[in-house]
């Protein structure tokens, strides 16, 4: 098993950095997403890593080995791409038999591997077809299966559920994170999906614009995002503008807000007086009769089933976004109270 | 209505395409002296005295020599010339194609005039079958490269990845993935480079060495001086050449293309 280490990585195409200088420690066994908009450099990272794409700068270790000049086909991984990739004139288990014939498997351990891995994959009995006779999500699980029967060092697997139908994608997260977890491959993960990078994930590498925006397990993300771009990419969030009463010494700073005075955690000194901005999602929020929390008018609501999104306008001219349950629904302009926990509130950048 | 506008169009079509054709193979089994049409009366006569001119039987195998020779060479470099076309050429892309197919845009005459200049000025002359084979080459170049550039287009780069990935080399690749996924189109491109090259007359006319005569040309001089059904029945033997060729390759190479 693998622990890869990436320093400093770097690709330029022309004058454009695609990737960088990103570096991040993924140790044995774990399952790290990249997570980022379209074109912040994702695939490309992960192609270098496999060995597709030249490094500018920067290098890749596998276990302590720098494998930069190691050619693709020699670097051991197993990769997933989002359109399966599947030879389409090979059956399942000729797919399959493929890199085992690459290393040379005698024959009696190469069906021994094939029916093991079929049959971790859920498809035992599909042996002879071929993939055009395959529906989606089987296809998928060949090609996860494909990658896996060389038993790789680690995982790549580029969006591979963005082909797939809303459904058959949550059940595809929780497959392949169990697999991935029962095989302790080391693994990557591409996707511009939050979603799925939340609910996989040991730890999310956001990215943006060929950098690493912040690194950390999936609830640091979503609670503690580094800066607001972090914030806005893995889900909804509301800013509350505030003034610093109290910096703080002793990594908290009080902070004054239309909920009142707000202690949040802070590594940075501010001088009192600052003016600051804190993050709340909106699920953090409880609407209630006016009284509690922050005086707030109702602006609109749209009703989407288990849920109605009301946006709202605080006191202080802040507003925001927040899910209720219809069971107590506020009309529009109605006058509500908007009450979130102390602890949900996050001051942007308080960990630098 | 439309629908049957449309049908009696393409009946038309065919049987304007198909009449001649038709013409020729009834006008073959003759059993009068005449090419006339209809015929007068039924016979193989005219396929007898055909089998038995030795001037027609060498000119029919001149003429598959040519073929098969040169439908192997341009497929040969037609193939590898499409490899580099579509997974390659940066820059000078639009180019290469243009160059690929200029054979097809120039008229043959031009061609083949230029190659009699320039096989007595590097002093290879005709007295070979070489230039000959050289100009059949370059005619039927283009179709063997559109053939196979048009698979590669839908060659997905993500399966020579996944190939990559799973240790295969790069000759290992090209045997094992690639050319399977591409073969549809390089048998097209080479039946076409048969077909075409056996019905080639200019080029042959023009660098054709003393007593190499392709069955075209050999047909041409016959009809200066006779006209018998037995050239019907030239006509009729090449156009089952050509059809067997088609059919032989299908079933043994398999032309039909792979269903994804
Ligand atoms: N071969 C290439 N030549 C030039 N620029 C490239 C090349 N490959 C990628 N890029 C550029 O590098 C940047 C990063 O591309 P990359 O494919 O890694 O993005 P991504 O994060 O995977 O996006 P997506 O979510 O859309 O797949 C993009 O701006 C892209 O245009
Ligand atoms: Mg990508």
């Amino acid at each position: 098993m693998t622990e890869v280490s990436i320093e400093k990585l770097t690709k330029t195409f022309g004058s454009a950095r695609a990737v960088d200088g990103i570096s991040v420690r993924i140790a044995n066994g774990e399952f790290i997403s990249l997570l980022g908009p379209s074109g912040c450099g994702k695939t490309t990272t992960l192609k270098m890593i496999a060995g597709f794409e030249d490094v500018s700068g920067g290098a890749i270790r596998f276990d302590g080995q720098d494998v930069v000049n190691v050619p693709a086909e020699k670097r051991d991984i197993g990769m997933v791409f989002q359109n399966y990739a599947l030879f389409p004139h090979m059956t399942v288990e000729q797919n399959l038999a493929f890199g085992l014939e690459m290393r040379k498997v005698a024959k009696p351990e190469m069906r021994s591997r094939i029916s093991r891995v079929l049959e971790m994959v859920q498809l035992t009995g599909y042996a002879e077809r071929y993939p055009r006779q395959l529906s989606g999500g089987q296809q998928q699980r060949v090609a996860l299966g494909r990658a896996l029967v060389i038993e790789p060092k680690i995982l790549l697997l580029d969006e591979p559920l963005a082909n797939l139908d809303a459904k058959l994608r949550e059940e595809m997260r929780v497959f392949i994170r169990d697999l991935q977890r029962r095989v302790g491959i080391t693994t990557v993960y591409v996707t511009h999906d939050q979603a799925e990078a939340m609910t996989m994930s040991d730890r999310v590498v956001v990215m943006f614009g060929g950098r690493i925006a912040q690194i950390g397990v999936p609830a640091d993300i979503y609670e503690r995002p580094e800066n607001l771009d972090v914030a806005q990419f893995v889900g909804q969030v509301n800013l509350v503008k505030g003034t610093v009463r109290e910096g703080g010494s002793d990594g908290r700073c009080a902070v004054e807000t239309t909920f009142g005075v707000i202690e949040v955690h802070s590594a940075r000194m501010h001088a009192p007086g600052t003016a600051v901005t804190l993050t709340l999602r909106p699920e953090a929020i409880e609407l209630g009769a006016p009284g509690k929390g922050a005086k707030g008018t109702v602006l609109s609501s749209y009703y989407s089933g288990s849920l109605i999104d009301y946006r709202i306008e605080l006191e202080g001219g802040d507003i925001i976004h927040t899910q209720a349950f219809p069971h107590n629904r506020f009309a529009d302009k109605e006058r509500v109270g908007v009450y979130a926990p102390a602890d949900r509130f996050w001051l942007l950048g308080a960990a630098a | 209505m439309s629908r049957k506008v449309l049908t009696v169009y393409c009946l038309l079509v065919y049987a304007f395409l198909l009449a001649p054709i038709l013409v020729v193979v009834g006008a073959s089994f003759n059993a009068g002296s005449f090419l006339t049409f209809p015929p007068q009366g039924l016979s193989l006569r005219w396929y007898v005295t055909f089998f038995n001119n030795e001037v027609f039987m060498r000119a029919i195998r001149t003429s598959l020599w040519v073929a098969a020779v040169s439908t192997v060479i341009s497929t040969l470099i037609g193939t590898a010339a499409a490899l580099y076309y579509v997974q390659h050429a940066g820059r000078g892309k639009e180019a290469i194609r243009i160059a690929m197919l200029s054979p097809l845009l120039l008229p043959e005459v031009l061609t083949a005039i230029s190659l009699l200049f320039f096989v007595y000025s590097v002093g290879i002359g005709t007295q070979t079958m070489f230039a000959m084979i050289v100009g059949h080459v370059l005619i039927t170049l283009p179709f063997v490269f559109i053939n196979v550039s048009a698979s590669l287009e839908t060659f997905d780069p993500a399966w020579d990845m996944a190939a990559r990935s799973l240790g295969a080399g790069r000759f290992t690749r090209f045997r094992r993935i690639m050319l399977p996924l591409i073969k549809p189109g390089v048998i097209g491109g080479a039946l076409f480079a048969f077909i075409i090259s056996f019905d080639i007359f200019t080029i042959s006319f023009m660098l054709k060495g003393i007593g190499t005569s392709t069955l075209p040309i050999q047909l041409f001089d016959y009809l200066r001086t006779n006209f018998t059904p037995e050239a019907a029945a030239v006509s009729t033997v090449s156009i089952v050449l050509t059809l067997v060729v088609v059919i032989v390759s299908e079933k043994v190479l398999g032309l039909r293309i792979h269903r994804f």
